[in-house]
């Protein structure tokens, strides 16, 4: 065998152990999703036979249709995506302001001001966590999306990225527009906004994964059941066992996760973007 | 003329002081309040007394004492009903000493592969990454049924090693952190090889091409270019790692339930906090116990830092 040949098979064999672990790994990492899908139309006697069976027999609708007529899971979604909703856009609109004040603007402090919210991000959750709950329990707002979304409407993490955006952005075309008699505000609105549109839509992708899936924030700041966001509503419905079989558990957090999945699936682009911008720098 | 102009430029400059403060106030104003004021009445709060009803009542050190207390009973050998937050800790050392190496090795290859000339890169991208974008909480929710005994994945691993003995490893409290480990590993290990993966396409090629003419095959261009080269990425990603699963919540509370599930196998500093606030209405003791929380995360990630970090910036 000549070495170019040599080469050649060694490169072939690479290209295949590639594969095989590449594709292993895919099946790890989607056969969770796979099974659910395939049980969610299962009965919970065939869902939990043993060994494993792959097609539903009979195919039933019945874990879906016994979710949504509970009375609380369509609650639960439209209070999910209300706190989303609030969430998304008080971080694109706050975080950009802050964003663009922070990168484009000179005031007194501003340095100051930006590195003393950049620590914020030092601190665990669990330290501020029992203290907000008592300024939002004084406000009188437990039990209150509305609440529950003032914790969260101006991320730190957002500021930081959309300032690192309006950094990158050239000098001309802001010069240009006060040299036009254009203030810093209008600047804003006109000029920063609508160049900001890649930046704004990963932070919009990043506060909805986020607020679709918090847990913990929604576990202890709103107490009814009928006020629950999905992931609190299916942890309650699995711990209060409100069905025997689990089959409409898995249902249920199907329907609770499609919206981020075929999010993810249109916009994993912005998503990977925010990745390099936060991750690179950060 | 001159004054004049200078007048024009001041209201210039006062413009955007006012334009600029009154754009972060509502960034800053929340921040202070959810964040400042919040950490510095975490500190207030740890040295009293209170039911977040009637008086408060100042009792000095006695908070920390208790979580003091609560270690040497443990690390005496205490069962864990009498020292939650030692068995918390515990737990949540084994589980970020299993997860973060593993899911940062794992990260790491799974990104090396992926970074060549194949067909379908995309697509490997997108199903490693789809883990991350699911809540936790459902995420525990569908590992519940599939680590049933008899489970799907009892099914898969008794086909893959020979000789396995199906394990409930839900309700056996040996098995119950390293079932947490495993779903943790598979959630965020996908997230951090499309990290890795943007790390590693931003490395020059000519270093590998000239590598590749010295005759440096795939794994030795792996260890002596790309894992240097990625030193920023690791400590970044070690350092989230740690700072999650130190944290580490959501899956507990679905998978072992709030006590901790068997034994308290399953017992988190961060379920302990919760049950402290709100279970034993204790909030002067959870926020003591936070800074304990935050002393480990802070000490952790400072020294990883300090020894790994050096290359950073």
């Amino acid at each position: 065998m000549s070495p170019k040949e040599r080469e050649k098979l060694i490169r072939r064999i690479w290209i295949v152990i590639t594969y095989v672990v590449l594709i292993t790994f895919a099946l790890v990492y989607l056969m969770p999703f796979i099974r659910s899908l395939v049980a969610s139309f299962m009965t919970w006697a065939q869902a939990s036979r043993y060994p494993p069976e792959w097609i539903p027999h009979p195919f039933t609708l019945e874990n879906y249709e016994k979710l949504f007529r509970l009375e609380l899971f369509p609650r639960w979604i439209r209070n999910t995506a209300l706190y989303a909703g609030l969430i998304v856009a008080g971080n694109i609109l706050f975080a950009s302001m802050a964003g663009y004040a922070f990168a484009r603007l000179k005031f007194p402090g501003r340095d100051a001001i930006f590195s003393a919210l950049l620590s914020l991000l030092m601190i665990p959750m669990f330290v501020t966590l029992v203290p907000n709950y008592i300024i939002i329990y004084k406000l009188g707002l437990i039990d209150n999306i509305f609440g529950l979304s003032l914790l969260g409407l101006t991320n730190v993490s957002s500021i930081f990225l959309m300032r690192q955006y309006f950094m990158s952005l050239s000098n001309e075309i802001f010069e240009a527009a006060r040299l036009d008699g254009c203030g810093p505000i209008k600047a804003f609105f006109y000029i920063a906004l609508p160049l900001a549109r890649p930046a704004l839509g990963a932070v919009a992708v990043y506060q909805f994964l986020g607020s679709w899936n918090a847990f913990i924030g929604p576990l202890i700041f709103l107490r009814s059941p009928e006020n629950f966001t999905l992931p609190v509503g299916l942890s309650f419905a699995f711990q209060r066992s409100m069905w025997t079989e689990y089959t409409p558990i898995i249902a249920g957090s199907l329907v609770a996760s499609a919206p981020t999945i075929i999010l993810f699936l249109v916009l994993n682009k912005y998503l990977i973007r925010g990745i390099v911008i936060t991750g690179g720098k950060g | 003329m001159f004054s004049k102009f200078s007048s024009f430029y001041e209201k210039g400059r006062n413009k955007e002081i006012v334009a600029g403060l009154s754009l972060i106030s509502v960034a800053v104003i929340l921040n202070l309040v959810f964040g400042y004021f919040a950490m510095i009445f975490a500190f207030y709060l740890s040295f009293f007394k209170w039911d977040y009803i009637g008086q408060m009542q100042f009792v000095g050190l006695k908070n920390f004492e208790i979580v003091i207390r609560d270690l040497i009973r443990g690390f005496h050998g205490a069962p864990y009903l009498l020292s939650p937050f030692y068995t918390g800790l515990k737990n949540i050392l084994i589980y970020t000493a299993i997860v973060v190496p593993i899911q940062t090795f794992l990260a790491v290859v799974l990104a090396a592969f992926a970074n060549q000339k194949i067909r379908g890169q995309q697509f490997f991208k997108v199903s490693y990454f789809l883990p991350a974008t699911t809540s936790s909480v459902i995420v525990a929710l569908i590992f519940i049924w599939l680590f049933m005994k008899n489970g799907f994945i009892n099914y898969a691993l008794a086909h893959i090693i020979p000789g396995f003995q199906p394990i409930d490893w839900i309700n056996d409290r040996n098995y119950l952190l390293l079932a947490i480990a495993m779903v943790a590993i598979w959630g965020t290990s996908g997230h951090f090889m499309v990290s890795f993966l943007a790390a590693m396409q931003a490395i020059p090629r000519e270093i590998y091409e000239a590598a590749m003419l010295d005759g440096a095959g795939p794994i030795r261009r792996f260890f002596f270019i790309t894992i240097p080269m990625l030193r920023p990425m690791i400590v970044y990603v070690v350092v989230m790692g740690l700072i999650g699963a130190l944290q580490m919540f959501d899956l507990a509370w679905v998978m072992a339930g709030a006590n901790g599930g068997p034994g308290g196998a399953g017992y988190t500093v961060a379920l302990d906090i919760y049950n402290e606030a709100f279970t034993r209405i204790r909030p002067g003791v959870a926020a003591a116990k936070s800074w304990f929380l935050f002393a480990i995360i802070f000490t952790t990630t400072y020294l990883f830092q300090k020894k790994y970090g050096r290359a950073m910036r």
